[in-house]
């Protein structure tokens, strides 16, 4: 299939190049090999926050930046920021870490303290590095290196439960879906970030027993999940089961996207 | 022997000497200014009262008020009392002008000539300047939207020559620009363009670019050589800050339809599209916003709003002039958007502002240069002029 440029990113690019001081010709060269823009940029928007965008880390997308933004100010519906007496966070497959770092940003200063966990060791890293773009302080978030689906997680050192907050947006793509997927997707963002098993369902599983547990989660905790266009309802069927009530969040073109959930 | 002084200015400045007084033909430049120093004397006159009710010890707090009264007013009290000595000098010097010996009459007749200057440029320039009232826009950034209008590709081309007029004018009037919207044209030039122009007083000196803007050149895409003439649509508006704009309530979200553009798909993981346009419609005013230059939803949101805002804002402005008072002494009336306002013309290498009359004959310097800033200045005296006489009317 032909790759046209749009004008938009060719400007971009141009600017990138300027910047940079890397010859244009090299970055649209990429661009026509399907390089994601992010990854050629080096950085992407994400509410307020520019963050560092590093292949293979998955690059924070707009329905993410949406639902998080809305979160926020849903928290402030069940919670009131306290410096003495924060709230804890603990965000699953953090990848470039948007999740927290912006709910970070958003929320007053040491209010929120959030953990952000992932299989990836280049996710981790980047993870840290742009809470230090993000004037985010160690004390308020730190990426770790740990497999959630992993039995043992919950006793891993770095997991301080209970949690108030659960974030996640796990790999929700099935394996067919993945064949499936454009170039820019398939050849240059980790596959671990996306696939989410046969069904697209697994790492929601691993949530599910993981909510279940006793303690692991706060009292009033609140618990929020992006899903794939057509996962909602299975989502929230796994998750009912646990003890808490969910409700499915739309995204702005329509298709549900995100499951928020609160204990019953 | 005959004093060499300036005619008009000597009026000036001997008008106010009681002993002169009544003697001078009255024209009506001297008429004008002669209600200017009645003006000043009159706010001279309440500083000294406000002055002679502070309390002793400045305790009280009507005093804080006044003592703010007292700093606004300073430095008019301050070219007040150059204005008073610079006559009195003067006034001291007169019995030198007749004097025996001519060495003198001629000392003194050339610091005459100098000390006439003086009050001269007070008169002109520095009372009314600060006479002027302060402007209720003179903090505010401003936002410029450019359209291409009649000439197609012409008009484009020519749009991007006046983008870079603006921008580098900002530039040297230490504003900061930033280009958010620039639409290009597949046949060359730009479409559309929208500038921030970020820095205290953009607005009130850009807001005079309202209007539309002529070109008339061979175009280079014309073989025959024949002349063209094609057109630029400016709109300046006033950008406030998005906390500003909650303050001034402009608008109720639940009065905003906001819609995203263009399907996405599965979205989420599935996709990695980087468009992300967003349009607001502002429903009772029909105002629209589309906005896809940003790289984010959320930056194309905050731009969309920003841009409704500047245009609310503008409405609200032009709706108070329209209130306050008639603008019928203005040679600029309240931005008019239809209006031709300027022509430049390449083979004459001439730009015209056909408010002022006014022509530039280096069209290079206005488009590359600082000729822009001549018409600016003549434009920003015009309307303080106007601000001065509606004052002095109300008196």
């Amino acid at each position: 299939m032909r790759f046209h440029l749009p004008p938009a990113e060719l400007r971009w690019l141009k600017s990138a190049a300027a910047e940079s001081n890397r010859p244009l010709q090299a970055l649209i060269q990429r661009r026509l090999n399907r390089e994601p823009l992010q990854y050629i940029l080096g950085t992407q928007p994400f509410g307020p926050l520019s963050l560092k965008t590093c292949r293979p880390t998955l690059i924070p997308r707009p329905e993410t930046e949406d639902w998080v933004l809305t979160f926020s100010e849903h928290l402030s519906k069940y919670f009131s920021p306290l410096p003495s007496r924060p709230l804890t966070l603990l965000d699953l497959g953090t990848g470039t870490g948007c999740i927290p770092l912006l709910l970070c940003h958003l929320w007053p200063n040491s209010s929120l303290v959030a953990t952000g966990v992932d299989i990836s060791h280049a996710a981790v890293h980047l993870a840290n590095h742009n809470a230090a773009l993000c004037g985010i302080s160690p004390s308020s978030f730190t990426a770790h290196l740990s497999d959630f689906i992993d039995s043992d997680f919950p006793n891993m050192q770095a997991i301080k439960p209970p949690y108030d907050i659960l974030t996640s947006n796990p790999p929700y793509i099935t394996a067919s879906d993945y064949l499936q997927l454009s170039d820019d997707i398939a050849k240059y963002e980790d596959p671990i970030a996306l696939i989410g098993g046969y069904d697209g369902l697994d790492y929601y599983r691993a949530i599910a027993r993981l909510i279940a547990r006793d303690g692991f989660l706060a009292r009033r905790a609140v618990i929020a999940l992006e899903v794939g266009h057509n996962q909602g309802a299975a989502v929230c069927d796994l998750i009912r089961p646990t003890g808490f009530l969910p409700t499915v969040w739309k995204d702005p073109w329509g298709k549900e996207r995100t499951v928020i959930a609160h204990r019953r | 022997m005959p004093v060499f002084l300036k005619p008009s200015c000597t009026r000036h400045s001997f008008r106010s000497l009681a002993s002169v007084k009544g003697r001078l033909a009255s024209t009506k430049s001297s008429e004008h200014s002669s209600r200017i120093l009645r003006a000043v004397q009159r706010r001279i006159n309440e500083r000294a009262n406000i002055r002679s009710q502070l309390s002793e010890d400045m305790s009280s707090p009507q005093d804080i008020a006044k003592l703010r009264q007292l700093k606004d007013s300073e430095p008019l009290q301050k070219v007040w009392d150059k204005w008073t000595s610079a006559l009195k000098v003067l006034e001291d010097l007169k019995p030198l002008l007749n004097d025996s010996d001519p060495a003198m009459r001629n000392l003194a007749s050339e610091e005459a000539v100098e000390l006439d200057e003086k009050l001269s440029i007070i008169l002109k320039e520095s009372f009314p300047s600060l006479l002027v009232p302060r402007s209720t826009t003179g903090d505010l950034s401003a936002m410029l939207e450019l359209k291409s209008g009649v000439g197609g590709t012409e008009s484009s081309l020519f749009l991007e020559t006046l983008l870079r007029m603006y921008v580098r004018f900002s530039q040297s009037n230490s504003w900061k620009p930033t280009i958010v919207v620039n639409n290009e044209n597949e046949s060359g030039g730009i479409k559309d363009a929208i500038v921030e122009v970020k820095g205290s007083g953009a607005y009130d000196i850009l807001r005079w670019e309202t209007g539309i803007h002529r070109v008339q050149r061979v175009p280079a895409t014309e073989s025959g050589g024949r002349v063209h003439t094609s057109t630029v649509a400016v709109i300046v508006l006033p950008l406030i800050e998005e906390q500003d704009a909650q303050k001034e309530e402009l608008f109720s979200m639940n009065d905003i339809k906001l819609e995203v553009m263009r399907a996405r798909g599965a979205g989420g993981q599935h996709v990695n599209k980087t468009e992300s346009a967003v349009r607001l419609t502002h429903i009772p005013s029909g105002i629209t916003v589309s906005m896809q230059d940003e790289r984010s939803q959320h930056q194309n949101k905050r731009r969309a709003f920003q841009v409704l805002s500047a245009r609310l804002m503008g409405q609200k402005i032009t709706r108070e002039i329209a209130e306050r008072r008639a603008t019928k002494n203005s040679l600029i009336k309240s931005a008019d958007r239809s209006e031709k306002i300027r022509t430049y013309n390449y083979a004459q290498e001439r730009v015209t502002d056909h408010r002022l009359g006014l022509s530039i004959m280096n069209l290079t310097s206005v488009l590359d240069g600082d000729g822009l800033q001549q018409f600016t200045d003549a434009l920003k005296k015009d309307s303080e002029d106007t601000a001065i006489e509606d004052m002095l009317e109300k008196h």
